[in-house]
């Protein structure tokens, strides 16, 4: 039962991964079902070529299409800022719910002082299963009606069972609240980006190019 | 109890005997932070008799509270300590910028002091609360590009790190930290940090800047950046058309350089366009900052990876590249730099450089070159003095006359005269190293006038900029607002670093428009027009004062002086009229406190008095002067005689007149509320802001003005 579900989560993060890295490249058409016309591009604010390179990471949230463009992060940490100031009322980088700062300075052989300055925020995938969720002791991770999900803080007990149940960490245990929080997907980081490195392309808007690309 | 803004506790580290407490930041309040609390644990800790280099000497590293509060711009470092290279010796600051100042915040501390000398090389480690002292012997020797990065990879995720060169090492004075391949804090910190076996610092901080309003603060911050914000300097107008502008730049050029069809070329899935970027659209700013393009022009395209800067800044200032034609001298291609690095080293080739693969890609490849090799070693330019003395020594004859033949023959010449890259970092490091005879370029030029017995004409000569005789050069000065530029040039102990004046000057924004906004608050005759300055006027003198004072703020709070304080605004809508207020709105929302204009200006003002009295005290001492405005703020002949064909005040030229400054200091001094024959403050001054034991200390010293 265990094993089952273990692999059922490991095709899950695969899969995840599959769409992070190679979803987009592997058809170099397809996305979710939707084919990636130059409008959808447009939308997402890529090129194909940013596609093929792997500088871009795509996530299907409940409320449209999230886009990671590395070429685009310039590790000015605005993200972070904004999720903190709108999210907790102060400003840090540790317990910011989209992560660059991690990533800034030397990730796996890149970043700021590996000389090729290969950053990007890290965002939360809003797992279908989310493993947090399902790591949680007291059950005080749940979905709302969207599907994002959010962590009770009131159920919470700050074991940090989530963090370590995250394959990409995201889920952060603030250390003076004692408290676990993550993305609740409220947008601020996409709105202080200010290369556009992080955006969200809402469905109706994909379902729009989908549209008028079928027309074409 | 909660502190807002500031992080409450001082960490000072004894590197003699590894003692490391914290102290509670609050009793430095009315300095605010960053340079106004590293002037006052100076003033009280370290005797201005002190050498830089003695173990009494100090290194106060200083953030404010609004560094790392979410405020746009605010990632900024502020060095204080006792200069190793000026005349007079006295209170200088390094400015450094980068992503670690947000660490060490986080990590809960609003400033670091660095005192005592180890026995051996170390480096400090800040994780938060837990701080220690390690042995840095493994990297002692290396470069900062090195030793930054094997700091980092030791430590572990989200740490950051900031090192000395070799240059800081072997104690030349023309030094310099780094952090964030680089960022950079000059005027010589890198020695004084050299000379306590410290070769730098790592910080991490899983911590937090409280605010008391962030709802405010998001506002305010909104506000900056959907009406108030332009591109590098914040420069309000584009430097060529963008179809949402009603301006751009008549030149077409300046600092908002980002346009359609300009960008980077080697990023990542090829070209990023960096297209328009209209007012309001958050998601643009980033793409306003072509710093490439303002310093080499199109061929900049072609090596640019992206743009980068400091943390929490929209303005990404840092031109990124991969400059490949490099490999082919062996040396490394990746060079990061906003500054003086990434443009100013084909001055160490004074019979001229070539271009390599591309017509006009001469200069770029040569400063690629400069920028890694200075970074590396931790050499600080002195804002370009220290290639202008090699320049200059070398053309005039002075360098043949003070090597040894021996010496002289050993130099690959032969490398200069051909252009080749590696000359620059053969150059660099001879004076890192201080290898030789002509590594006396590395004492600055004040030391190096008097150890090579130059004479002060050599200060007269208009190549070399200075614009004191005390050893460093103009910046920013009369070429852009005549009197009022040169009063503020020559208030400090290194070039001023004040960039109110020309970030409006040189935006490209119509005369009129900005002639308003500044004449409304300073009154008739504040800006003259481009190239047909007039007589020194009151207006001059208090515009002088606002932009003197509000650098001061910026060190205190922290804030980018490149970027604030926000005069201008890219918007038609609000008549291209910055806002004044927001630093105070800033103030208010991150501390919760009252905060107005008068109270940023009365702290300004409290720092500058600091600095003036401070110099004053330093000057009597090693100069034995009692007297600043006579040998501390004395202006070099070439800002007099300089353009012979014209007569001051001509229309066309930025020839001063030696009876006008003499005026324009009278009335800039009576503005200060200091002594007219003196310069120095006076006792109600100093009384009035709340500084009357420095008032007692000058009288003791014979200094206070009747």
């Amino acid at each position: 039962m265990c094993e089952n579900k273990s692999q059922n989560k490991l095709d899950q993060m695969l899969s995840q991964e599959m769409t992070r890295r190679k979803f987009m490249k592997i058809s170099g058409k397809s996305l979710a079902g939707l084919t990636v016309s130059a409008s959808l591009l447009s939308l997402m604010g890529c090129t194909q070529e940013q596609v093929d390179s792997d500088a871009i990471t795509v996530w299907t949230m409940p409320t449209g299409l999230l886009v990671v463009n590395q070429a685009k992060c310039t590790g000015c940490q605005r993200c972070e800022i904004n999720c903190t100031l709108v999210n907790d009322g102060e400003a840090s980088s540790h317990i910011s719910r989209v992560k660059v700062t991690r990533n800034l300075m030397d990730n796996d052989g890149h970043g700021t002082y590996q000389d090729d300055w290969v950053y990007f925020p890290d965002t939360c995938r809003q797992c279908d299963q989310p493993w947090c969720g399902e790591a949680c002791p007291v059950e005080a991770i749940y979905a709302d009606e969207n599907g994002v999900k959010h962590i009770d803080q009131e159920k919470c007990v700050g074991c940090g069972a989530c963090v370590g149940a995250c394959p990409w960490h995201m889920p952060t245990l603030n250390p003076e609240t004692k408290k676990s929080s993550k993305c609740i997907l409220c947008g601020s980081c996409i709105e202080g980006c200010v290369t556009g490195a992080l955006a969200m392309v809402p469905w109706d808007a994909v379902t729009a190019a989908e549209q008028k690309t079928r027309k074409q | 109890m909660t502190t807002y803004g500031w992080s409450g506790k001082i960490l000072r580290v004894n590197f003699a005997n590894n003692a490391i407490t914290t102290e509670d930041t609050m009793k430095y309040k009315d300095y605010i932070g960053g340079m106004g609390i590293g002037y006052k644990i100076i003033y009280d800790e370290v005797p201005l008799d002190t050498h830089a280099y003695d173990e009494a000497s100090k290194v106060v590293l200083a953030m404010g509270p609004l560094t790392g509060s979410g405020v746009p711009c605010s990632g900024r470092i502020n060095m204080s300590f006792l200069s190793s290279w000026t005349k007079g010796y006295s209170i200088v600051d390094a400015h450094m910028g980068g992503h670690i100042a947000h660490a060490i915040k986080y990590a809960g501390y609003d400033a670091i002091i660095f005192e005592g000398k180890s026995s051996k090389p170390v480096y400090l480690k800040i994780d938060d609360d837990k701080v220690s002292i390690e042995d840095a012997s493994h990297i002692w020797g290396k470069g900062t590009f090195e030793a930054n990065r094997i700091l980092v990879e030791e430590n572990g995720e989200s740490f950051d790190a900031a090192t000395i060169g070799q240059a800081g090492e072997n104690l030349v004075n023309m030094s310099c930290m780094i952090t964030s391949v680089g960022n950079s804090g000059g005027a010589g910190v890198g020695a004084i940090f050299g000379s306590k076996n410290v070769k730098g610092f790592v910080a991490r901080g899983t911590g937090s800047v409280k605010i008391a309003d962030p709802k405010a603060l998001k506002e305010a911050s909104d506000y900056m950046l959907r009406e108030l914000v332009g591109g590098n300097n914040n420069h309000n107008v584009p430097a060529v058309p963008q179809s949402w502008a009603e301006y751009s730049a008549p030149s077409g050029s300046n600092r908002w350089s980002g346009a359609p069809g300009r960008g980077w070329q080697k990023a990542e899935g090829g070209f990023v366009d960096m297209g328009e970027q209209p007012v309001g659209d958050i998601d643009k700013i980033g793409y306003r900052a072509h710093k490439g393009y303002f310093d080499h022009g199109e061929i900049a395209d072609k090596y640019m990876v992206k743009v980068g800067g400091c943390s929490s800044c929209p303005i990404r200032c840092y031109a990124q590249y991969d400059i490949d034609p490099l490999a082919d001298y062996d040396l490394p291609t990746k060079v990061s730099n906003t500054c003086m690095p990434i443009i100013y080293q084909a001055a160490w080739y004074p019979e001229g450089i070539k271009d390599f693969v591309d017509e006009g890609d001469a200069n770029i490849v040569i400063c690629g070159a400069g920028a890694r090799a200075v970074d590396d070693y931790g050499l600080w330019d002195n804002y370009g003095n220290i290639q202008r003395d090699f320049n200059y020594c070398y053309k005039s004859g002075i360098l043949k006359e003070k090597l040894s033949t021996e010496e002289y023959n050993s130099i690959p010449w032969d490398l200069m005269i051909e252009g080749d890259p590696r000359w620059v970092v053969e150059i660099v490091r001879r004076i890192s190293m201080n290898e030789g005879e002509i590594a006396k370029i590395g004492l600055g030029t004040y030391l190096l006038v008097k150890e090579w017995d130059l004479g002060q004409e050599y200060l007269d000569v208009e190549y070399l900029q200075n614009v004191t005789y005390n050893g460093y050069p103009k910046h920013h000065s009369a070429e852009d607002v005549w009197q009022t530029g040169l009063l503020y040039n020559i208030m400090y102990n290194r070039d001023c670093m004040i960039h109110h004046m020309t970030n409006v000057i040189q935006s490209g924004s119509p005369y009129e428009i900005y002639r308003k906004i500044l004449e409304d608050e300073f009154g008739e005759g504040a800006v003259d027009k481009p190239k047909h300055y007039t007589p020194m006027n009151r207006s001059k003198a208090k515009l002088a004062k606002w932009a003197f004072l509000g650098k001061q703020w910026h060190d205190m709070a922290t804030l980018c002086n490149w970027m604030y304080p926000m005069t201008l605004s890219p918007s038609k809508e609000r008549g291209y009229k910055g806002d004044h207020n927001l630093d105070a709105m800033y103030m208010a929302a991150v501390t919760g406190e009252n905060w107005s204009r008068e109270d940023v200006d009365l702290a300004s003002e409290r720092v500058s008095n600091m600095l003036r009295v401070m110099t004053a005290i330093s000057f009597d001492i090693h100069e034995g002067s009692k007297n600043l405005r006579k040998d501390h703020d004395a202006i070099p002949a070439w800002v007099f005689d300089k353009e012979p064909d014209f007569k001051a005040f001509e229309a066309g030229t930025v020839k001063m007149d030696r009876d006008d400054m003499e005026i324009a200091k009278t009335m800039f001094y009576e503005e200060m509320g200091w002594d007219t024959e003196t310069g120095i403050p006076t006792r109600e001054t100093l009384e009035r802001l709340g500084l009357g034991y420095m008032a007692d200390d000058l009288e003791k010293r014979g200094l206070l003005p009747a």
